[in-house]
């Protein structure tokens, strides 16, 4: 091995301990537990695949895991398709971050405060129904604003956005301006070069914010919860149910890890897309 | 082997007459071996119980509830530090102590629904020494609250009850009339203006009793369950919400966003009123479910002498009186009722409590494990979808 190996492995070593103490232990000790049994708190070894049998069958499971779902996946392509052109201006247009940081900004308040600012704008006394209240252009408060799945997509959105824009501009910095320069002396259209030549050049930076965000979204339990109104059930909410109040700790896992599956599906099912619409060519450019 | 101590000889070392031990040599070195293993190995052991009052006491309460400010010359007094933690749900307090690890807490508090299940099945709860909480006896507490079912069987005291309140209907009266039953909130124009608070030890009983089941709760058949909560389907679909805190309820309420709430905590009006917002508490024909609070010290606790002090300061009227206006709550030391203002006697009647427990009664949790009734895990999957809306 040589000294820059060596050197490399040792920088690495701090961060890959934690995640192998912290992450990779506790998930291989939870793989194991989903196969034991329960009984009032108590654990039982076993092996058998009845929680997986049991999370597969429960229709309640399965429609929460399709909400969670739905949930993640608009919110993702929301704070994506919002994130990207001012990702661009800030990467293309402007040689300040300001507008990153100004973005950045919601981050240093309480994600709480952040969920309770929207109902404080959503509410039925809320600043969107007050205004148009006194503006006289309705008589009764507007009750579809909050506590249904669009103000949980509206809210998470808010709160999503400053990491999609951090992994877009990430990945715009490395699009060399002579790329697009070119692009268009060859006479490709705006359409044209973002298909042609960004995209295929941002991938996995797109990929990777949107699917991290997906993810996040779709296991966030405290907002659909404060938001949501009857929707607000997700799979993290029922995955925390029977760790804590039912006490079954091997079907809490069995959960845990069929979503754990249906994430990584989702992320290979994106990658593939992307690379059967030629918009991935794995190949780099810079 | 090597003797132990008598309690002579400790004392004597206590008052520095080390001159009376006659240490050998021999003896010397023994015990400064065992010190530096006592040292090395401590860490991997179980720490002894303390044997007096004093020390480092590990509390872990609801918040607010563990009033160490007010306790706080009692503390000075006997020098005694804490260490807080708070319960944010029940299940915190059996998550910390089961296990081969469990936390070294010296005092926490259960809901009086989880005391057969903490002490016959999940084994994490000490007997209390009760020569040791003088204030708990018959002559200061109220009946209901000495000696019963939820904290004393086989002779045993498993917990001091020293907090409790209701769980009921409350209203914003400037949105609808006065509710006289939990079916008044299926009225068409309340549609979208109630709110479920989404806690089982309340939600679960009224449930029962809405749909005609309250007598037999917790014990009903799965058929039975099943109708419940096909009653509580009408409930769902009148909500707005299912409100995982007190603090979201006041915070609905205060928005304007609903009118009423479904087992409801009768101090949310005067929580409310702190935020302007004018509400009432009403006992519905169906009754309302008291919460009782207890306090326990864990299998795992380690200054046990303290724990045991700390809950008799709790029981002193004074103390009492200085919770129930705090916490919103009710005393369980009838003395204490003289020394409280006027709004905090007003929260509950005083007067008649044997009244109040016949329409408000304590209610246990649905039986672990049961071939002839709905299960515990029955309940939550039936709740779970619920709120799923299945």
């Amino acid at each position: 091995m040589s000294p820059r190996e060596r050197s490399g492995l040792a920088l690495m070593a701090p961060a890959a301990g934690v995640l192998v103490f912290l992450f990779l232990i506790p998930t291989l000790i939870l793989l194991v537990f989903s196969f034991w049994l329960s009984k009032s708190f108590v654990l039982i070894p076993a092996f058998t695949g009845e929680n997986y049998m049991r999370a597969l069958q429960s229709s309640g499971f399965i429609a929460v895991m399709l909400n969670s779902l739905k949930i993640g996946l608009i919110t993702a392509t929301v704070s994506v398709i919002l994130s990207y052109p001012m990702a661009v201006f800030i990467v293309f247009k402007t040689r300040t971050n300001l507008f990153m940081y100004l973005v950045l900004a919601s981050w240093f308040t309480s994600y709480l405060v952040r969920i309770y600012g929207w109902r404080m704008i959503l509410g039925s006394n809320g600043l969107i129904n007050s205004s148009l209240l006194a503006a006289g252009l309705i008589d009764q408060p507007l009750d579809f604003l909050l506590y249904n799945a669009v103000a949980v997509v509206v809210a998470m959105t808010h709160v999503y956005i400053p990491i999609t824009l951090l992994m877009l501009v990430s990945a715009l910095r490395d699009v060399s301006p002579d790329y697009i320069a070119a692009a268009k002396d060859l006479g490709a259209g705006p359409m044209q070069t973002f298909l042609g030549v960004t995209l295929p050049m941002i991938n996995r930076g797109l990929i990777s914010s949107f699917m991290f965000t997906c993810i996040l979204a779709a296991g966030d339990y405290i907002t659909p919860q404060l938001l949501g109104g009857r929707t607000g059930t997700t799979v993290g909410l029922l995955i925390s149910n029977q760790f804590r109040q039912s006490g079954n700790w091997p079907f809490g896992a069995s959960m845990a890890f069929i979503s754990f599956v249906v994430f990584v599906a989702l992320y290979f099912a994106v990658v593939v897309g992307f690379r059967v619409a030629r918009l991935a060519p794995y190949r780099r450019y810079h | 082997m090597r003797r132990m101590w008598t309690h002579e000889e400790v004392r004597a070392a206590a008052d520095g007459r080390y001159s009376e031990l006659l240490l050998s040599r021999r003896r010397l070195l023994g015990m400064g071996a065992a010190a530096t293993g006592a040292a090395a190995l401590g860490p991997f052991f179980p720490r002894a119980a303390r044997a007096e009052v004093g020390g480092t006491l590990r509390m872990m309460t609801w918040q607010g509830f563990d009033m160490i400010g007010d306790a706080q010359p009692w503390l000075d007094a006997n020098g005694v530090k804490t260490e807080l933690a708070t319960i944010t749900a029940q299940d915190d307090v059996q998550a910390k102590f089961l296990g081969g690890s469990p936390v070294p807490i010296d005092l926490t508090e259960y809901n009086q629904a989880y005391n057969r299940f903490y002490v016959d099945e999940l084994d994490i709860i000490r007997p209390l020494e009760m020569d040791k909480i003088p204030n708990y006896n018959k002559d200061n507490i109220f009946p209901g609250f000495y000696q019963g079912e939820r904290w004393y069987w086989d002779n045993t005291q498993w917990g001091v009850p020293f907090t409790w309140g209701l769980n009921s209907l409350v209203y914003n009266p400037a949105m609808m009339d006065k509710p006289t039953s939990y079916k008044d909130l299926l009225k068409p124009e309340l549609a979208g203006k109630i709110t479920i608070t989404d806690e089982i030890t309340g939600t679960w009983p009224i449930a029962a009793r809405v749909a005609g089941f309250g007598a037999k709760y917790p014990n009903v058949t799965r058929d039975e369950l099943a109708e419940i909560f096909e009653v509580m389907k009408e409930y769902r679909a009148q909500s707005k919400t299912f409100s995982p805190s007190n603090g979201d309820i006041i915070s609905l309420f205060a928005a304007g966003d609903i009118a009423a709430c479904f087992n409801c905590w009768s101090g949310i009006p005067f929580e409310a009123a702190k935020q302007g917002v004018k509400l009432e508490y009403v006992i519905p024909e169906e009754g309302a479910v008291m919460w009782c609070d207890a306090w326990f010290t864990p299998r795992a606790a380690e200054n046990i002498d303290t724990a045991h002090a700390y809950i008799n300061e709790t029981l002193k009227p004074e103390y009492q009186a200085k919770l129930a206006k705090a916490t919103t709550s009710g005393c369980v030391n009838h003395n204490a009722v003289a020394l409280m203002d006027e709004e905090t006697r007003a929260l509950f009647n005083y007067d008649d409590l044997d009244s109040v427990f016949k329409t408000s009664p304590l209610e246990g949790i649905p039986p672990r494990e049961s071939d002839e009734f709905a299960t515990y895990d029955d309940w939550v999957r039936a709740y779970e979808d619920l709120k799923i809306g299945l």
